[in-house]
């Protein structure tokens, strides 16, 4: 029996020599760094592009071949996944770093500070779009590079408002447009229907962007509190659950789930809105990749509706580099090639966001993709969005944003199953919020000093609302509310 | 010991190394590294690698935080709700374990019912493919179903049923859930299509009738709430009295009979009329206090003697008189919702359907689990001679259930609560992150989700650590107290 096990132990011993030879970074005569991300079948592509950008830019060996490897690392792409292995010391090279991902991993200190590296190889915020700005630094140091940019707006199915003989919305509209008009469709489209087979007005709206469109930010301009206590963010409830449950303009989560339709990339509302179950849905440009697999459609975009103030959602899916990587300057190389005519000019053949450069978003190809007629007309205006009214989501250093989402989708499902009334839930949302901040200040005193200075300031810039006083700008380190007020001339003029 | 047996100990030793340090390595030492994680403020987001902060030794700071912040009480108040389903699960795959052990084969024609079966069910599929998936097709393909299964079983015997109600435990969890979420599914799930029509039905006769004579439904509730505090309270005097229960042992019972009519006068739902209810349950103890202290041999026990037993029956009482407040609420305010229509449950999004909801699964899955087997084993271990003599005395059905069946499975009854218990709480963590998210409002979330929550979607792993230990104090206490009051042996 001894022989046996140990011809097994032996045997396994072989076994992971094998194993461990056929790593790639064995055979690689390059050094290898992997990139993690989602799996998506553009990013072998990308991969491709990149090997090929290093040998057309010179970053080659003597043997011309590309001075590193780039590899995809597409199982890791999960938030708990990229914690536990970035703070073990085993996180990858190019990490995908988009949204509340961006906040969490900075904070673990997770993410290299590439400020100066991105300056000296042209890959630093000047290079994007500017509303993009909160998205990629943090305190003012930059830790990511946008990959491709999303900006939120409704796709109008134009065959499906004249089918029910509706005219389709206005490129800006209001709130109180939006309901009158999604009634009317509503009420054409679903005669004769069941509950189980009704045609809806979009799929969902933003709880982001409906107070920013009067002017509410989640957070104060020293985002040390919580701004949702307010009466126009319970409007804001009011509003999504009118017209949820008494308008049908949105579908119920129950609604969502009883459609049979297959999810894609981005879930079932692209199939659900070529299938003509939606008139419009919320979504970005990426949503063109699965529309284009399907009958061409007679579309348009248009802006989300607003309370009064136009605005925007606008975001980023970035790339990161890990501060725990043996091959940093490597690694920059992939973040600088996201800067590339090759790498932007595939993401305008794609459709599948706004390039990182805007220039690119004035090509030809980017504006009428000659093969999609259809879409002429449209790809522009997320641009023109994107350099007007889009602004990016506001953060708090003192708490983090999967929190906030976390409270408000708590409180927010207890005011649509009717246990409390809108503006309670309005003011618990910011209690709880506010709450969460004092015992983060609390469990990390080195972040009280900071918070105290801000919450000095923010006392004198209630001071100055209230007396009606324009504010110094520098006090103002919430992006929306800065934006805001310089638009509603609330800020003192600059000498 | 000469060198033969020291070379036999060291080879044996030889095997077992690689084992034992695998689970010193991955089971010991991360036990009682996260002892120390406990008391200490580690948090990602402040102590890794790539940080300077030392992490510190905070003492109780974590625990204290648990009984302050609110959310841990609540998501444990979610967890023991779950739990609530222990004893009907075990009940159920009593039940089923019994039925299982019958022989359910029929005589000959078996190929005759096979065909019929098929037949029955290829028909049902194809009304139920023309009928568009809506409620006549899903009846249609139920029925087809259940006359399959029934006539399989006839024709196959109870190792079809075995099968049967085996098979929910070697399905993945996951795609289980999902089932599930389609079966809850408000708006074409196949219980809403089944519910519906029956819901139109109550709400057509109720509106048909004059409102008091449904609403005053909720005195007969109230009644038989008052009925079951009366016969709870009789036991525990007639315990008392008999010397089978402490004094002191009957207090905590005693609560738990008290506690729905407490419960009853807070609710908002009842608190109008709840102190009808309240009058009744202070007469019911008038008068089993004079009971008690008219009888005329008064046997004492010890102060903790009988807690297990009593607080069982008194728990099983509770659950009963909360269900009828539940019932006579719905039946007060039945004629109002009746009024629009009835409408069938949002099961998963609704607050108050989520956690029935889950429970409601989770029954389905304990039914035919590994209790089941547990039972059929010890079913097969009942001697048989003395249902002969129960037989010879002429005991019924039930009685050859309640005085043989019953106490010989107590041991394993024992070890199956004990087991259920452990993993009612630490367990729901799929099936919250799987159907739910640990919603709607965290109606959901048990605490295995929560630590997973703190722990990895936060990086507190202090804190995360301070829960699971609590959770563990918890299973360990009430594991004591299974062991302590529960009916261990055959014969107690």
């Amino acid at each position: 029996m001894k022989y046996l096990f140990l011809i097994i132990a032996l045997l396994l011993g072989v076994l992971s020599v094998g194993t461990y030879l056929s790593f790639p970074g064995i055979k690689s005569d390059v050094p290898v760094i992997y990139w993690m991300t989602d799996r998506n079948a553009a990013r072998d592509m990308q991969v491709e592009g990149f090997h090929q950008w290093l040998v057309d830019n010179g970053h080659v060996t003597d043997q011309g071949k590309p001075v590193v490897e780039l590899r995809l690392d597409i199982t890791n792409d999960d938030v708990a996944k990229k914690i536990i292995q970035a703070v073990s010391g085993i996180g990858s090279d190019v990490m995908d770093t988009g949204g509340s991902h961006l906040q969490l991993l900075q904070t673990m200190g997770v993410l290299e500070d590439i400020t100066e590296l991105a300056k000296e190889q042209g890959f630093d915020p000047s290079q994007t779009y500017k509303a993009m700005l909160p998205e990629i630094t943090i305190e003012g140091r930059q830790f990511v590079f946008p990959r491709n940019i999303y900006v939120m707006m409704l796709w109008v199915n134009k065959d499906l408002f004249k089918q029910y003989g509706i005219s389709p919305p206005p490129s800006r509209w209001t709130w109180d447009e939006f309901e009158a008009i999604g009634k009317a469709f509503v009420a054409k489209a679903n005669v004769g229907r069941k509950p189980g087979q009704r045609v809806f007005f979009v799929d969902f709206l933003h709880l982001t962007q409906m107070p920013q469109s009067m002017g509410l930010s989640v957070f104060n301009e020293t985002l040390t509190g919580c701004d949702l206590g307010d009466a126009r963010f319970a409007r804001c409830l009011e509003r999504v659950r009118q017209w949820t449950y008494e308008d049908h303009l949105l579908p119920t989560a129950d609604d969502m789930n009883a459609f049979n339709a297959v999810e894609g990339y981005g879930g079932a509302a692209t199939q659900l809105f070529h299938g003509g179950n939606f008139a419009m849905i919320q979504s970005d440009l990426s949503v063109l990749t699965q529309l284009r697999k399907f009958e061409p459609m007679n579309l348009d975009v248009v802006e989300l509706p607003n309370g009064g103030y136009p605005t925007a959602i606008m975001g980023a899916r970035s790339a990161s580099i890990y501060a725990g990587s043996k091959h940093k300057k490597l690694a920059a190389l992939f973040l600088k090639y996201l800067t590339s005519e090759r790498y932007n000019m595939q993401l305008v053949r794609e459709a599948d966001a706004l390039p990182p450069d805007p220039r690119y978003t004035q090509t030809e190809l980017f504006k009428r993709p000659p093969d999609y007629p259809n879409e002429w007309g449209v790809h522009e205006k997320f641009h023109e969005v994107a350099m007007t009214i889009a602004n990016g989501y506001a953060r708090s250093p003192f708490v983090l944003s999967s929190v906030v989402q976390r409270e408000t989708s708590w409180f927010s499902s207890l005011y649509d199953n009717g246990e409390i009334a809108a503006m309670e839930a309005a003011m618990k949302i910011a209690q709880a919020v506010d709450r969460r901040i004092a015992d983060n200040i609390a469990r990390d005193p080195k972040r009280k000093v900071e918070f105290d200075r801000r919450i000095a300031i923010q006392k004198q810039i209630d001071t100055y609302m209230a007396a009606g006083r324009k504010l110094p700008a520098a006090w103002i380190l919430n992006p929306f509310y800065l934006r805001y007020y310089t638009q509603q001339g609330m800020i003192e003029a600059t000498p | 010991m000469n060198k033969c047996e020291r070379k036999k100990i060291l080879t044996g030793l030889a095997f077992l190394t690689p084992n034992i340090l695998g689970v010193l390595l991955f089971t010991i030492f991360p036990v009682v590294f996260s002892l120390f994680m406990a008391f200490s403020n580690w948090d990602l987001k402040q102590h890794n690698r790539f940080l300077t902060d030392h992490i510190q030794y905070v003492g109780l700071d974590n625990i204290r935080e648990l009984f302050t912040d609110g959310r841990f009480l609540r998501f444990f108040g979610n967890t023991l709700f779950f739990m609530m389903g222990i004893p009907f699960a075990v009940a159920g795959s009593l039940l089923a374990a019994i039925m299982l052990s019958k022989d359910t084969r029929g005589g000959g024609g078996r190929p005759y019912r096979w065909l019929l079966a098929s037949v029955g069910l290829v028909v049902s599929c194809s009304l139920l493919a023309v009928g568009g998936m809506r409620s006549t097709g899903m009846t249609v393909l139920m029925v087809g179903l259940v006359s399959s299964i029934l006539i399989a079983g006839v024709t196959g015997g109870k190792s079809v049923y075995r099968t049967l109600f085996y098979t929910p435990n070697f399905v993945s969890g996951v795609a289980t859930f999902i089932l599930w979420k389609k079966l809850f599914n408000t708006q074409n799930g196949p219980i809403n299509n089944a519910l519906q029509p029956v819901l139109d039905h109550v709400a057509s006769g109720v509106n048909a009738l004059p409102s008091p004579m449904v609403s005053y439904l909720m005195w007969l509730g109230f009644v038989l709430i008052l009925l079951l505090f009366y016969m709870g309270t009789g036991y525990l005097r007639r315990m008392l009295v008999d010397g089978e229960l402490g004094r002191i042992a009957a207090l905590l019972p005693l609560i738990a009979l008290c506690l729905p009519i407490w419960v009853a006068c807070r609710w908002s739902l009842s608190s109008p009329h709840a102190w009808l209810l309240l009058v009744g349950a202070v007469v019911c103890l008038g008068l089993q206090m004079m009971h008690y202290y008219k009888a005329e041999d008064h046997y004492t026990a010890r102060a903790g003697d009988g807690f297990g037993s009593a607080l069982i029956l008194c728990l099983l009482v509770m659950v009963g008189e909360f269900v009828l407040l539940g019932l006579s609420q719905v039946a007060w305010h039945l004629p109002a919702m009746a009024a629009d229509g009835l409408e069938s449950p949002r099961w998963l999004t609704d607050v108050n359907w989520a956690k029935p909801s889950l429970m409601a699964m989770g029954l389905w899955g304990a039914l035919g689990s590994n209790n089941m087997l547990l039972y059929l084993a010890a079913l097969t271990n009942v001697p048989g001679e003395l249902y002969e003599a129960a037989d010879i005395d002429g005991a019924t059905s039930l009685q050859r259930f309640w005085h043989i069946t019953w106490p010989q499975l107590a041991a394993t009854t024992f070890f199956i609560f004990v087991m259920s218990t452990i993993g009612g709480l630490q367990g729901g963590f799929e099936m919250a992150r799987v159907m739910t998210s640990g919603g709607p409002a965290g109606a959901t979330t048990t605490l295995s989700y929560y630590i997973y929550q703190e722990g990895f979607e936060t990086g507190r792993l202090g804190f995360a650590s301070a829960v699971a230990w609590a959770l563990f104090a918890l299973v360990f206490s009430v594991t004591l107290f299974n062991w302590k009051f529960g009916n261990r042996y055959a014969n107690d």
